[in-house]
Order: C-alpha cells, then sequence, then structure tokens
C-alpha cells in the first residue's frame, strides 16, 4: 500500500484516526486564502507523465485554480471568509467554522473523486477521512502526492487521512460513520443507500449526492443545420466519452425534437463520425467484462425488441448509438451507449421526469423556448442545465446544492456589551433591532 | 440460399462424425459457412434477427471468420416470449436455465428436430469420455425433476441428455413436506450394494451433489463402494464458492462418498442456450471444441479473440439448433484460452478452461439508477 494511503484493517485505527483530525480541525484554524494559494501550487504541480493519464486531471488543474474557487467561496460563505473574521449581520456577527472530520465515500468510478470530494470539506477549514475506493488508489496516490511537493509544512496534509478498505468490511464502514462530523457522499444506489445507513451520529451532518442521470436534448432548429450539426455532435461525444458516461452528469439519452423537413439519418451519420473521432482521441484502456456484457445486450436487445429501432455500433465495445422513438427515459447502459430518441415535443419529454434528472444538457434555437425548457426541468427536479458539451463542469452547486457550505457551521455571536465591536454610525440605535432572546 | 433442409443435412456428418479429430483450420472451414446459412435462415424467419443482423458492423455474407459473426449475448433468451424461429405449434419443449433466486430464467425453444440433435450432440461427446455402452444411471435429484413435458428446467434437461446412456435410471433424493432436497439412503446403499462391480454413471448438479450427497455420507460416516463409477456434474460453482468448496476439494469429498479414484468424477460446462454441447474436462482439466460447435474467448476490451493463455468472455457457437437463434452466443462467463491444438489427451482443435462467471462491478458510478424514485413528482404548474 501507498504511503498517503493507508490499508487500515481495524476500527481502532480509524477512530484514532479520527481523533488526531478533529484535535487538529478544531484547534487551528485554516485560512481560506492559504488553502486556495496551496491549491494554486497544486494545480501546477498537477501534470505528469504518471498523472495524464488519470481520466479527470486536466479538469482538476482547472477546480483548484484560484479563479475557480474564489468566486465559489464567496458565493457560499460570504466575502468576510477571506479575512478570517466575522462579519457583521445587524447586531450580531456570523463566521463560518468547520463542522470538524468530514468522511468522503467517493464513488468508485471517478478517479478524481477522492480528491475532488476532499477539496470541498478543506474549504470549509475540515479535516477529511477519505475511503478511496479500491480501484482508485494508485491514481489518488499520484494526485495526493504532487500536493505533498507543494505542502511540505503539511498545512493539509495534516488534515488528511486516505484509508482504503474492502467495501465489504462493514465494521470499517461504521467505524468510519460512527466518527465524522460530517458526511459527504457520492455514487450510485447500491453504494449511496448502503452509505446513508450507517450509524452516523446524530449531529454527522450528510451531504449526498447521486445516484442521478442525466439527459442531452436539442430542437430540430439546432440539429437540422447542417453548418452547426457536427460540432454539436462533437460536444455530445465528448460529454458522452467523459468518465466512461458512469458519472451522473452523463447523457444516457438524447432526445432529438423532430420537425417535417429534419433527416435524422444525416444527424446520425455526423454522430457516429464524433463519436469514431472522439473515440480515436480518448481509447478506452480498460473495461469491466460486465459492463461488455451490458453493452451488447444493449445493442442486441434494442434491435430485437422493435424492429423500427436503429442501431450503429463499433465491433468492439467502444461505442454504440441506438435510435429510436419515444418519451420515456430508457434504462441507461453506460459505458459510451449513447441513445437517440425522436419526438415531436422536448416539453413531453420533460412532464415525465421523475426528479432522477440532474444535468439537462441543452441545444436549442430560440433563447426564449430554452428558457421555458429550463424552468420546467427545473420544476420537474433537474438541478444543472447547461449547453452540451458541458455537462461535466463541476462547480458549485452541485445536485441542487452547495458543496462548501454544508460542511461548515455558521456561528452568530450578539455581543453581550452594547460598545462591542466597531463603532456605529450615527443613527443606527439598537432598540429597534433587538428580537426575543437576543 | 437459406434452405433448411440443406442446412440440416450438412450438420449430420458434423455429428456423426468423431467429435475432437479435426484441427483449427478444418474446423473453421466446416462451421464457417454452415454458420452463415444458418444466419440467412435465421434472418428469414425472423424480423428481429434480421434487424440486429442487418445492424452488425461486418456484413456477415462476406466475413471469412467465425468471429467476425453477429452475436447473440445469452440475456436476450430472457425475453418473453422466448426467441424463435418456429411457428407455436412446432414447438415440442421449452428449456428453462437454473437461474438464482429472483433472475429472470433464460429459455429456448426446441421442436422435434432440434432436441433430436441436441440428444445426438450430448450423446457424441459424453460418448468419447465415458465409452459407449449402456449402464446403471444414478441421478442425485428428484423424479419430480425429470417430470412435466412443455417446460424442462436444466437441471432437467441435463438428465435426459445422458439418458441414453442408461439401462436403468434411479433418483435418490426425494422432497420432504417442505420441499427440500432429501438423500434416500436406504435407498442408495440399496442401489450400491447391487450395482458395486458395475460402472455405474452418476449425474447431478454440482451444489445438488454436495450438498445433498456427499455432505450427508460424510456427517452420517457413510462411504459407498462403486469403485467403478463415472461422476459427471454441472451447474456452476457459485453457491460452493460461498462454502469454499474448490474443484479439487470437491472431487475429493465426491470420490470418498462413492469409493472411487478423483478422476473418475468429470466436471463439465454447458447451459441451457446451448443445449447440445457440453464441455467435459479431460483427464488434462482442458475442456476441448467438438466438430460441430466451436469457442471463441474474447477480449472484453476489444471483443477481438485472445490469444494462447489469456482470459475473456466466452462465446460459444453450435450449427445443432434451427428453432431458436443460438448459433452464436456471448455467454457472461470468463474462461482462459489453454492452445490451439495439442493436447497431451489426444484431442484436438481449441482447449479452454473455464475460470468464473464474470464479476460484478463493484459500482457503476453516481450515474447508476437502479430504480425510478418512489415518490416521482407530483404535477407542478
Amino acid at each position: 500500500m501507498s504511503d498517503l494511503i493507508q490499508a487500515v484493517i481495524s476500527p481502532e485505527e480509524i477512530a484514532q484516526a479520527a481523533i488526531r483530525l478533529r484535535d487538529v480541525a478544531l484547534n487551528k484554524d485554516l485560512s481560506p486564502r492559504a488553502v486556495l494559494e496551496l491549491f494554486e501550487r497544486w494545480a501546477a504541480a498537477l501534470p505528469g507523465i504518471d498523472t495524464q493519464l488519470i481520466p479527470g486531471t486536466a479538469f482538476l488543474r482547472l477546480w483548484l485554480r484560484r479563479g475557480t474557487l474564489e468566486p465559489i467561496l464567496q458565493r457560499e460563505l460570504g466575502q468576510a471568509v477571506f479575512n478570517c473574521g466575522w462579519r457583521e449581520e445587524g447586531q450580531a456577527k456570523l463566521r463560518a467554522f468547520p463542522v470538524g472530520v468530514v468522511g468522503h465515500w467517493p464513488a468508485g468510478n471517478i478517479e478524481i473523486q477522492p480528491v475532488l470530494s476532499l477539496t470541498c470539506s478543506l474549504l470549509g477549514g475540515n479535516a477529511s477521512l477519505v475511503r478511496v475506493p479500491t480501484d482508485l488508489v494508485e491514481s489518488t496516490q499520484l494526485l495526493m502526492a504532487r500536493l505533498r511537493d507543494v505542502d511540505p509544512t503539511a498545512m493539509l496534509l495534516e488534515r488528511i487521512k486516505l484509508v482504503t478498505f474492502d467495501h465489504t468490511r462493514e465494521d470499517l464502514q461504521m467505524a468510519m460513520a460512527r466518527n465524522v462530523d460530517g458526511a459527504m457522499i457520492w455514487g450510485g444506489y447500491e453504494a449511496v443507500s448502503h452509505v446513508r445507513a450507517l450509524p452516523f451520529p446524530h449531529w454527522t451532518r450528510l451531504a449526498v449526492f447521486g445516484p442521478r442521470l442525466s439527459v442531452a436534448a436539442m430542437d430540430a432548429e439546432i440539429w437540422n443545420k447542417p453548418s452547426e450539426r457536427f460540432s454539436w455532435c462533437r460536444r455530445i461525444a465528448r460529454d458522452v466519452w467523459q468518465f466512461d458516461q458512469q458519472a451522473c452528469s452523463s447523457p444516457q439519452v438524447l432526445f432529438l425534437e423532430r420537425d417535417s423537413c429534419g433527416e435524422v439519418n444525416s444527424f446520425v451519420d455526423e454522430l457516429r463520425q464524433a463519436f469514431q473521432e472522439e473515440n480515436q482521441a480518448h481509447p478506452r484502456r480498460e473495461i469491466h467484462p460486465s459492463l461488455t456484457s451490458a453493452i451488447c445486450f444493449a445493442r442486441a436487445s434494442w434491435l430485437l425488441d422493435n424492429v423500427a429501432n436503429k442501431a450503429w455500433f463499433s465491433q468492439s465495445p467502444d461505442w454504440t448509438i441506438l435510435l429510436g422513438e419515444g418519451t420515456n427515459i430508457p434504462k441507461p447502459t453506460q459505458g459510451r451507449t449513447l441513445t437517440v430518441l425522436l419526438v415531436d415535443d422536448l416539453f413531453q419529454v420533460i412532464s415525465k421526469f421523475d426528479g432522477a434528472v440532474q444535468t439537462l444538457g441543452l441545444a436549442i434555437g430560440s433563447a426564449q423556448k430554452e428558457e421555458a425548457l429550463a424552468h420546467a426541468a427545473a420544476r420537474r427536479g433537474v438541478d444543472r442545465i447547461v449547453k452540451l458539451g458541458r455537462m461535466h463542469v463541476f462547480a458549485s452547486p452541485w445536485d441542487g446544492m452547495d458543496l462548501i457550505r454544508p460542511m461548515v457551521r455558521v456561528v452568530r455571536h450578539v455581543p453581550s456589551q452594547d460598545n462591542a465591536g466597531a463603532p456605529r454610525p450615527p443613527g443606527t440605535g439598537r432598540e429597534g433591532h433587538r428580537k426575543t432572546g437576543e | 440460399m437459406s434452405n433448411l433442409p440443406d442446412i440440416e443435412e450438412r450438420i449430420r456428418p458434423l455429428l456423426a462424425s468423431e467429435p475432437y479429430q479435426l484441427n483449427v483450420d478444418e474446423h473453421q472451414s466446416a462451421l464457417l459457412a454452415l454458420l452463415k446459412d444458418e444466419l440467412a435462415y435465421a434472418c428469414d424467419r425472423s424480423a428481429s434477427i434480421r434487424n440486429y443482423v442487418e445492424r452488425w458492423p461486418i456484413d456477415y455474407r462476406t466475413s471469412s471468420r467465425i468471429a467476425d459473426l453477429p452475436f447473440l449475448p445469452v440475456g436476450v433468451f430472457k425475453s418473453d416470449p422466448p426467441l424463435a424461429l418456429v411457428d407455436r405449434s412446432e414447438i415440442t419443449r421449452t428449456l428453462a436455465s437454473s437461474s438464482t433466486t429472483g433472475q429472470v430464467p433464460s429459455r429456448v425453444v426446441l421442436d422435434a428436430a432440434t432436441a433430436k440433435r441436441m440428444t445426438k450432440g450430448v450423446m457424441t461427446i459424453i460418448r468419447d469420455f465415458i465409452g459407449p455402452t449402456r449402464r446403471p444411471y444414478l441421478v442425485v435429484d428428484t423424479a419430480a425433476t425429470l417430470a412435466g413435458s412443455g417446460e424442462l428446467g436444466a437441471r432437467g434437461a441435463a438428465i435426459q441428455g445422458l439418458r441414453s446412456f442408461a439401462t436403468e435410471l434411479v433418483c435418490c433424493l426425494r422432497s420432504d413436506p417442505g420441499g427440500n432436497l432429501q438423500l434416500d439412503v436406504e435407498r442408495l446403499l440399496e442401489y450400491a450394494t447391487k450395482w458395486k462391480d458395475a460402472e455405474v454413471l452418476v449425474y447431478g448438479f454440482t451444489y445438488v451433489i454436495w450438498n445433498h450427497l456427499v455432505k450427508p455420507l460424510k456427517n452420517d460416516g457413510v462411504a459407498l463402494n462403486l469403485p467403478n463409477v463415472r461422476v459427471l456434474h454441472s451447474g456452476g460453482w457459485k453457491r460452493l464458492q460461498q462454502q469454499a468448496v474448490t474443484k479439487e476439494v470437491f472431487a475429493g469429498g465426491v470420490a470418498a462418498a462413492f469409493g472411487c479414484s478423483p478422476n473418475r468424477v468429470i466436471d463439465f460446462y454447458g447451459m441451457v442456450e446451448n443445449v447440445g454441447v457440453v464441455y467435459p474436462d479431460c483427464e488434462q482439466g482442458n475442456k476441448h471444441v467438438p466438430a460441430f460447435a466451436n469457442v471463441i474467448i474474447r477480449d472484453e476490451l476489444t471483443l477481438e479473440p485472445v490469444t494462447i493463455g489469456q482470459r475473456g468472455l466466452v462465446q460459444v457457437c453450435s450449427v445443432l439448433p434451427t428453432s431458436f437463434p443460438g448459433f452464436l452466443l456471448l455467454t457472461e462467463d470468463i474462461a482462459e484460452l489453454i492452445h490451439h491444438d495439442g493436447c497431451p489427451c489426444g484431442r484436438r482443435g481449441t482447449a479452454f478452461r473455464f475460470v468464473s462467471r464474470a464479476p460484478k462491478a463493484e459500482v457503476r458510478g453516481c450515474g447508476n439508477i437502479e430504480t425510478l424514485r418512489a415518490h416521482p413528482f407530483v404535477n407542478v404548474a
């Protein structure tokens, strides 16, 4: 096992690690400016022969930049967070404090997610106890080694404990849950349901991300325009390729709003070409045999179930386009298998959303129509409505939730002395603001 | 042109020949043209199959190797109604797989001609391993497993498949009132005494033999005295892996129970969807491909055939079925390709070893939606 990630075998190891982490988190302030500075250096240190093969590293670099994170911090915690001081709100003063130790259960399919998740809680001043999924140990080790290079005083590293153990070790899962004050849980249905059911203390704050799925949609004005069609197809291919279509933000289905003169075969031809090009640029290096089976099954069942259905696919499991009609979201296959469904009206599709859809990737000709679609989708539980090609751009809020604020406590201080705090401007008497109990 | 009588005529010599005498090239050329014609026949008989075959990236009519022909994943046989190439009136029997609890079983439909070829196929293969003589046949199962004329389970089908080798058939298990399998010890001991010097044929599902014969006999301290027995078993290891029973432990346990040598215990690989073709272990522990079938081990990343020593997903091929599209099937099993020729056992052609079922992935990410939301959104303005 790596030196940065510990293979734990007993609940006691986890409990001891949590005690140490909590001590640091609750007794040492962590300046957001210092965190941003270190993240900036971490981003600069990420490129390398070993890290370039880790999917998502380019995105992680972008995420760690001050230009990305400063606006997020500012929006979620306010400008005062950068002064490490209290901000005034009427008679009271407010300041964000860490909840303590945040446990992270990242999904096992996204290489950079252990790191992404812990950065969110570090920005809130917390310590992080991360369960690294078995398959992600190697990539996480490489990414964390770059942090070690730029953090010689262990300002951040002393707040991070990365552990790994088999997901079936219920005693270790429970030990993690019992020892955290906050939890960031990411993953599929089984994983999320399992972790949520662990014995967290009653005060533990849970932030659950997933399971969700995502959908793409285009109106005829866009997909029928020969001059723009291929660039949209490339955007779709990019969204499908990232994370092997296993992320909650991955489009599983593309709804095409038809019109009388639309020639869907031309569109699919260009989509196929975009898939082939994307596959050449980003070939798959490995695949789980069960996913290969699922892809083969999706192709066959699609064509056998309805003779009006069509499909295009490579001889390998590399990519698959399934074409048919219908307004329901089909069961996702993942693994670069995109179902393209012709519909008469995109609003009809959206009216069937049940809250499971996280991101709606759109390519719509009319801004007014797009606004109406976005509004309808938001009403039906969609949390992100973005341009096609940008479906995976990780930002706050995610799944309709802030990423940093859920893991901080915003403490309210109402001074006991009237003269406490800064001098008040004339004419701001306190009597009129007093509330019962303050 | 896809002409069924012509296809049947060309299957016949493959079934009649020695099953393991062709080298890989001879084998490939013997099967390729026939499989192509069977695909054309299936396309004529089924618009669904035609839709699938026409969308395959390589035109099967111009393919020069079996590996390029369009295969179906075995999961498609879970459809209802089952995939068929014959009219309902022609179906004489439906075979169902032994699905694990809660899963939908695979089902394949047989007409009289296909059923006959299935029986012949199993006979040809097994004869090569145990010889042609008929002998007493002890079934480690209940008589009820064989009952029913319409739909037959995998256990029943496997038992029936060996019946041609039997002079008489005796079942040594019975169901108690709760439906649990119980060993009829008295009957078994009587049987063992009667046939102690005979070459008795024994068949049962692997886990049934272990749980309902080997374990009870061991618990009672009973060992049979049937040194000339041949114990065939199939049906997978999943349930025994949970008890940490390996192939070696199994063979040793069975040998102790019957009082025979462990090399008289033969594991064979087979499945309902590939009915008529079974893959027994030779004395080297390898599985061989008979003349009327083929196995391609495919790399899961590329779906190309693997090279010797590599593992991948198993594709089974068979020219036998004409009542259902079971010619070229991608299974969910993993096997290792041992060699294309030259097994010391003397059987020619491709040899492989079964490794496991394809393991289920730990997670499929935050996009893994298993169920719809229990409380879908109500209509909102």
